[in-house]
């Protein structure tokens, strides 16, 4: 049984890649994805943390680019290219490990306001409700200021924040789910909860909560700069605080665009990957928002 | 963080918005000066900020006023002088005068305000520490009799405004007691005729004040929520002056031909406050600094360990001066102490490792020291303001230098009201940032670092800057307290400085220039104190004030109107200034001890 369960499996993930792959947004996407992982993975083999440091920032301050510093350096004369670089490692991590955290908070409660109804499920739903309301930068802001400034703390700022619209999506998927007459089925030949909840509903939301989460990194990493440029920050080089460098020591009244310009398109590429990324898998795993096959 | 998206807003709605306070009528010579500190009070009883001990020094006399060229104390209310042999009376003669109403100054005056101080706890609020040594004030005529407990040699440096008897024994209640109804009764060379809270103050001059009046007709004091607003304001011409500017703001002054930057010595110190052990002032341990830092081997090492010529390029655009010495800045050369011959010390990582290495810190494998018994590694938090681009740059850097040590350094960013908190009372840090402005007589930043300072077995605090209390720092306190000779109270001032900059409860990183800017199509002129590159706005005095000569308005009377879509502009500007700035001055009306004198 369990081989004719792995052979479905593979096929479906075939028939997902032969699908995903005619989508030329998604595919660009997941190509400047692939190479900004890459490249934030490997960068400890070229680079260290040391380019980070002002004390071993010799260059010349907000010098334009030029073979030395190809994207030109920053107010302590560091070079800008390098650290966006290894800036690039703090902004995804945090944006994945955040995306990862609203997710999993997100999957449980939503699942479980769909799946138990009564006072408990409507218990569930109210919290959500609650955080959905609250507005999550100021939440967050207050949350860092309160943790103190770690990539943990971060972390958990944005996750605790955002998950509340992954909890709703989750539940409405449960309710489709578990309205289907096979579940009905289960109940009767004597299934539990967990059997019902993970043996049939996650399987089920899974795809939608992929997606979802793709689309959550690149909010994550959107939240992650927006804090940093807000002054909250994990203490190490990312996008974000390289922004808000920017700003603090006035690199636009000193004409150094570089400087401003390079993070914030760091920024949007990365950002757009993963939404360009998402919006694919989304159309490929949603049925209803799927046109008709050509 | 909140504060710096309001302040940016602030800013957009205050470019548009029209000139602040009334337009001046032709002839009248006025000179507006900007501020970015809120008055705490108009009650010289309450007053702890900067902004408002300059209102009390042009509005009120004190009984000294410290020289224009020497910063020596010299008559200002009190004609002259003179002390009993042991010190203990002394007797100053109280000039003929008259308040802004009409009424004669006597030494009552003076004896009244500072029997209230002594007597009532509520008046002690403002310059409480300043009387703590009187016995008995009592008064004959013009001549006002002090008794002390025990000698003082600050005695004729009191920072204590002398206010009207007549009017103010009828307030019931000082310490609720605002004094904010005008025309208030002074007896300086202005007179408070207008005050709307934040937004500005109005002063006339005082035709009959005794050195004669001022030279211009009306002194304005214009608020601003945020150093930015207040420099377009500049730019524009709605305000003539502003003092105490950040190096990036003052370098954005750069270019404008109507603009005199004033760039001369300042008369603050930034220092490094240490935990070296943090106690009460029973003696008990208190907050939770890192064990390493008790030992002073450890503070030296991280002295060698920083750069201080590199701070002040980086972190203050090259406009201070590094500290070689302690918390006296040069500006006062009598007191201004600095390290020479062996005993400096000068930027040396190596020599730094050793002190570490002999001293038993051994690195681990990962390049982080460990207590000699290896109980704990050598990292330590520092603390500093939020929203303080430079601040975080001295981080960066301090971080890197000590990195090289071994020593693992992580910036903690605090709101300004826990800043005070965790520094000054509970101690819950290892490294802050700190900094204080000297007065002209330096008593009472010496006495910062005394054992009394520390904060109460109930955790009251005290005012210390350091947590220190060291036997030998408090017997030559007492002895400077003592010497009425002024040189030889300086040399014992500069063995405390001394003390402090060997021992290491704080570590001076710089002295920061006073900057400042004020149009000269407006200011035909302005005396500095001390009158050889001083300060103009924040010193100890009113001569700057008092001498400033304006230019005369038909000369530079062409001001072109407002046009309607600016003024729209700045309507809807207005209305989200004044709602955010509400919440702004809310959150700053918690003073730092960065904003006190």
């Amino acid at each position: 049984m369990s081989s004719l369960t792995w052979v479905r499996r593979r096929r479906s993930v075939e028939r997902f890649w032969g699908d995903f792959r005619t989508r030329k947004a998604g595919m660009i996407g997941l190509g400047v994805l692939v190479v900004a992982v890459v490249l934030a993975l490997i960068a400890p083999l070229f680079i260290d943390a040391g380019v980070t440091n002002v004390v071993s920032g010799t260059g010349e301050k907000m010098a334009p680019p030029s073979l030395d510093a190809p994207l030109g350096t920053d107010e302590s004369g560091r070079s800008v290219l390098l650290m966006i670089w290894w800036g690039s490692r703090t902004s995804l991590l945090i944006g994945f490990l955040a995306a990862l955290l609203s997710m999993v908070i997100g999957t449980v409660l939503g699942i479980a306001a769909g799946h138990f109804r009564g006072w408990a499920g409507a218990i569930v739903l109210r919290v959500t409700d609650w955080f959905l309301v609250l507005p999550s930068l100021v939440t967050a802001l207050v949350l860092a200021a309160i943790l103190g400034g770690s990539t943990a703390t971060i972390i958990i700022a944005i996750g605790v924040t955002s998950w509340p619209s992954t909890a709703r999506l989750i539940r409405a998927q449960t309710l489709a789910v578990e309205a289907r007459p096979y579940i009905e089925r289960s109940l009767a030949l004597g299934a539990g909860h967990w059997h019902i909840t993970t043996r049939h509903v996650l399987p089920n939301v899974a795809p939608l909560l992929l997606a979802s989460t793709t689309l959550e990194v690149a909010s994550a990493i959107v939240t992650e700069s927006t804090l940093a440029f807000l002054g909250v920050s994990a203490n190490k080089t990312s996008w974000g605080t390289m922004l808000r460098g920017s700003y603090d020591w006035g690199a636009a009244t000193a004409g150094a665009w570089w400087y401003i310009l390079i993070p914030g398109l760091c920024i949007v590429l990365v950002v757009m990957a993963f939404t360009l990324c998402g919006r694919a898998l989304e159309t490929v795993l949603n049925p209803r928002l799927r046109t008709r096959a050509a | 963080m909140i504060r710096k998206c309001l302040a940016v807003l602030a800013a957009i709605g205050l470019l548009s918005l029209p000139g602040t306070a009334n337009a001046a009528e032709p002839g009248r010579k006025v000179v507006k000066v900007g501020v970015t500190q809120a008055v705490d009070s108009m009650n010289p009883f309450l007053a702890v900020r900067l902004v408002s001990g300059q209102l009390q020094r042009w509005t009120y006399a004190f009984l000294t006023v410290p020289d224009a060229k020497t910063l020596q104390p010299s008559p200002d209310l009190a004609e002259s002088w003179t002390t009993s042999p042991d010190g203990l009376t002394w007797t100053f003669k109280i000039r003929t005068a008259k308040w802004s109403d009409g009424q004669p100054i006597t030494a009552d005056d003076a004896a009244w305000t500072f029997t209230k101080m002594m007597t009532d706890d509520a008046a002690k609020a403002g310059n409480g520490p300043a009387v703590e040594n009187f016995a008995s004030v009592t008064a004959s005529g013009q001549d006002l009799t002090i008794k002390l407990k025990a000698p003082q040699a600050s005695m004729l440096d009191i920072p204590v405004a002398i206010v009207p008897k007549h009017v103010w024994e009828k307030v019931p209640d000082i310490g609720k007691f605002e004094a904010d109804q005008v025309p208030a009764v002074g007896s300086g060379p202005y007179v408070v005729t207008e005050y709307k809270k934040d937004q500005f103050v109005r002063l006339a001059a005082n035709k009959d004040y005794w050195r004669g009046a001022p030279k211009i007709d009306e002194l304005q004091m214009i608020f601003y929520d945020n150093p930015a607003a207040s420099i377009v304001g500049l730019k524009k011409g709605d305000i003539d002056l502003i003092g105490r500017l950040a190096p990036p703001d003052f370098e954005s002054l750069k270019g404008d031909d109507n603009l005199v930057q004033w760039n001369a010595e300042g008369r603050r110190a930034t220092y490094l406050q240490v935990n070296h052990g943090a106690t009460t002032s029973d003696n008990k341990p208190i907050g939770d600094g890192h064990p390493a830092l008790k030992d002073p081997r450890v503070r030296q090492a991280l002295h060698y360990a920083i750069d201080k010529q590199k701070l002040v390029d980086e972190t203050q655009n090259g406009l201070a001066r590094p500290a070689d010495g302690s918390i006296i800045p040069p500006l006062y050369k009598s007191f201004f102490w600095e390290a020479s011959g062996a005993e400096k010390i000068t930027y040396n990582v190596a020599k730094a490792n050793e002190i570490l290495d002999a001293a038993g810190y051994k690195k681990g494998a990962d390049g982080i020291r460990t207590m000699p018994d290896g109980s704990k590694k050598l990292q330590f938090r520092f603390s500093i303001h939020t929203d303080a681009p430079s601040e975080e740059k001295l981080a960066e850097y301090l971080t890197g230098w000590f990195k090289e040590l071994g020593i693992q350094l992580t910036a903690r960013r605090l709101d300004s009201s826990k800043f005070t908190e965790e520094t000054g009372t509970t101690a819950l840090f290892d490294i802050a940032i700190s900094g204080w402005s000297v007065n002209p007589d330096p008593e009472e930043v010496l006495g910062t670092h005394l054992c009394s300072r520390r904060p109460t077995a109930s955790g009251e605090g005290g005012g210390t800057e350091s947590f220190y209390c060291d036997p030998q720092y408090e017997t030559l306190y007492k002895q400077q307290q003592k010497e009425l000779d002024r040189t030889k109270r300086a040399d014992i001032i500069k063995k405390m400085e001394q003390r402090l900059y060997v021992d290491a409860p704080v570590i001076a990183l710089y002295y920061p220039n006073d900057l400042e800017g004020y149009r000269k199509d407006r200011i035909a002129s302005i005396t500095p104190i001390p009158e050889d590159k001083g300060i103009l706005y924040g010193g100890s005095g009113y001569w700057p004030f008092y001498t400033v000569e304006a230019v005369s308005q038909d000369a530079a009377a062409e001001d072109g109107g407002g046009s309607s879509t600016g003024l729209i502009a700045g309507i809807a500007g207005a209305v989200v200034v004044l709602a955010l700035g509400g919440f702004v001055l809310a959150r700053r009306r918690q003073g730092a001890a960065d904003e006190r004198e």
